[in-house]
């Protein structure tokens, strides 16, 4: 076995853990300082991307980014959608909830005079694969254009009534239908007062 | 009540629906490993309960303070130091090596204490207690609690960090004490030749898997009903029919 | 002690099939269970683990002669957590939707057994080729198995492979492939499979 070094061997010893982690620590630096904006700018893509799907018209380079505070007290991010002309096109809520599995993050879209929803993209979810999962598919997402944001989603399992903002349910995912539905009408209803302050 | 009810979906789903080892597949190889006998496999559940948690104070600290980007403890040396205070510092490049070394400050923390007040405990651990550093269940954890520290309008608070770690920590150990007990049966049964070990282990595993995925919606069911009781009113959406399809 | 340590060239093959992370030494259990749900992922986490493994064996290998006793430890965990830091930047740089799929088992990559014990076993004592060798086998032998485990579950769980159609669409899709008991499921019959082979080798030999 080793004797132990006397006192001031254990900074002897160190020295290379300390070389080291200043070489790694500059090289990590180094490659933050590189790939940083590039992470950063993939984030900001992600959702810039999918904005022309929820706000129809909405030109994805003439978004701005806001932080307001919802009517529960606590900030939130929005963004303001403008047409290629520069006008207003809608806004875009970030919301997110729990699902059936697990969390489920999405995207609202209102029109400019916060009336009606312009559409909805699932950016995140881990519903069950084959039944739940389809919240993300195209058709599920449609059904929620057009609907009034002056009242609350209702989900129905058959034959949703025109014009009373009912959503039909995905068949076998009632609960991750509702959990979406959940999501949208607690976002519109935290933030449309606050949005039209603004 | 409504921090306790999100607690409580934290908790019931990290111990139960999003179980570590069955549903994230993290922990494994103690799983396989020590889940012989039914005491030292609870033993070793304990431990990593034990470690998890003290694991998860510490990162939840260092991250909410240092590093997570736009982190107070940074931006006030950056100003003291003339940058501008316009910029916002982000140190969330040195998060991998912090956790492992608090990991491993943790496991040391641990082992330092059980050998202090259970030396019988600590002589049956053997080589396992300073194994646990490389459990991926503590990192796992301290990546989550990372994770839910990115974005600045949604913030985890220190009581959903240690929520989160000890709900993962009794999920191992339940996961870990059911299989030590199952394979306590096995060992008296014909298992074919190329299956002994790991391989009936794994399969006994996936089995498990598919009895906890059972579970999936519990969370959610708690947390409408508790919500139900407390605002008193039914919550936003209507059931045309009464019966649920799951 | 063997009469000759096992020389470069013996040590790549040594880590494909005869001494394979997953089968043979069933270490890395982590993310061949929770990435082989699809081959694509599971293919970029070979790659990245390949990456990591190489790096950190020949860093360790270049300063083996200046390492301490009690403090290798420490120095091949520092080494392992950054180089997988520098993985993880240049996936999120470069392959982002990837890098959210794979999401936290990237990370993970610090506290796979397969790189702490290679390093032990093999980089810190062996010179930087040796070193060199055994990691590209090792990481050769960590893909091979990824990639059997996820051909098996996407081809079962979604009908197709790395992404294309290669069973008819009536193809009833098997789930519980994609979800977690089909990986341990999976591992569990392959890894009783290998077992099989080796076992009928052996009986061939002698």
């Amino acid at each position: 076995m080793e004797t132990k070094a006397p006192g001031g061997g254990y900074l002897r010893q160190a020295w290379l853990v300390i070389f080291l982690g200043l070489l790694y620590g500059g090289a990590l630096a180094g490659v933050q300082t590189s790939l940083g904006p590039r992470i950063e700018q993939n984030r900001r893509a992600e959702t810039y991307r999918v904005i022309p799907q929820i706000v129809p018209g909405a030109d994805a380079a003439q978004t701005t980014e806001l932080t307001i505070t919802g009517r529960d007290g606590k900030p939130s991010r929005v963004y303001r959608v403008h047409t290629a002309g520069g006008q207003l096109a809608g806004w875009v809520l970030p919301a997110g909830g729990l699902g059936f599995a697990d969390r489920i993050d999405l995207l609202v879209g209102l029109d400019p005079e916060l009336h009606a929803i312009t559409g909805i993209y699932v950016l995140d979810q881990k519903e069950t694969p084959g039944l739940g999962n389809f919240i993300s598919s195209e058709s599920f997402r449609e059904r929620f254009a057009g609907m009034s944001a002056g009242e609350p989603l209702m989900v129905v399992k058959e034959n949703p009534t025109a014009g009373r903002n009912e959503i039909l349910a995905l068949s076998g995912a009632t609960i991750s239908s509702e959990s979406v539905a959940n999501i949208v009408n607690t976002a519109i209803d935290n933030l449309r007062e606050p949005l039209r302050g603004l | 009540m409504d921090t306790l009810i999100s607690l409580l979906q934290i908790g019931i789903g990290a111990a139960i629906i999003n179980n570590f080892v069955l549903h994230y597949f993290v922990g494994i190889c103690p799983f396989l490993g020590v889940s012989r006998k039914v005491e030292t496999a609870f033993g070793m559940g304990c431990a990593v309960t034990f470690v998890i948690s003290i694991a998860a104070l510490l990162s939840w600290t260092f991250t909410y303070f240092i590093l997570r980007p736009g982190a107070p403890l940074p931006g006030w040396v950056w100003r003291v130091a003339g940058g501008d205070p316009a910029t916002s510092v982000d140190l969330s490049v040195l998060s991998y090596i912090m956790y492992i070394f608090v990991i491993a400050a943790s496991v040391q923390f641990v082992e330092m204490y059980v050998r202090k007040f259970f030396p019988p405990l600590y002589k049956s651990f053997g080589v396992y207690l300073p194994l646990i550093t490389t459990n991926c269940a503590i990192l796992f954890a301290c990546l989550e609690i990372m994770k839910n520290l990115q974005d600045p309008t949604r913030l985890w608070g220190l009581h959903e960090a240690l929520t989160l770690a000890l709900g993962g920590g009794v999920g191992f150990t339940l996961a870990i004490t059911l299989m030590a007990g199952i394979r306590e049966e096995l060992d008296m049964c014909d298992v074919p030749k190329p299956l002994r070990g790991p391989g009936i282990s794994l399969l006994t595993a996936g089995i498990l898997a598919m009895a906890f995925m059972g579970f999936a919606g519990v969370d959610k069911s708690v947390a409408d009903a508790l919500k139900r009781l407390t605002e008193n009113g039914t919550p936003r959406v209507e059931h045309r029919t009464l019966n649920t399809e799951y | 002690m063997s009469n000759h340590d096992p020389t470069a060239l013996e040590r790549l093959i040594n880590g494909i099939l005869p001494e394979n992370p997953v089968y043979r030494q069933l270490l890395g259990m982590c993310p061949t269970l929770a990435v082989t749900g699809a081959v694509k992922p599971a293919m970029t986490m070979a790659l990245a683990t390949a990456f990591v493994l190489i790096s950190a064996n020949c860093m360790v290998s270049l300063i083996r002669g200046l390492l301490r006793p009690h403090l290798r430890i420490l120095v091949f965990t520092l080494t392992i957590a950054t180089f997988v830091t520098i993985a993880d930047r240049v996936l999120a740089a470069y392959l982002y939707e990837m890098s959210k799929q794979l999401g936290p088992y990237v990370p993970l990559i610090i506290v796979n057994c397969l790189i702490i014990s290679r390093c032990e076993i093999c980089a810190s004592k062996q010179s930087l080729p040796v070193a060199l060798a055994d990691a590209v086998g090792v990481s050769l032998g960590f893909a091979l198995a990824l990639g059997s485990i996820a051909t098996v579950r996407e081809v079962l769980g979604s009908g197709t492979w790395f992404g294309l159609a290669v069973l008819p669409s009536n193809w009833p899709n098997w789930g519980i492939m994609v979800l977690p008991p089909g990986a341990f499921l999976t591992l569990g019959i392959l890894l009783g499979l290998v077992e099989w082979l080796a076992d009928r080798r052996r009986k061939h030999v002698t």
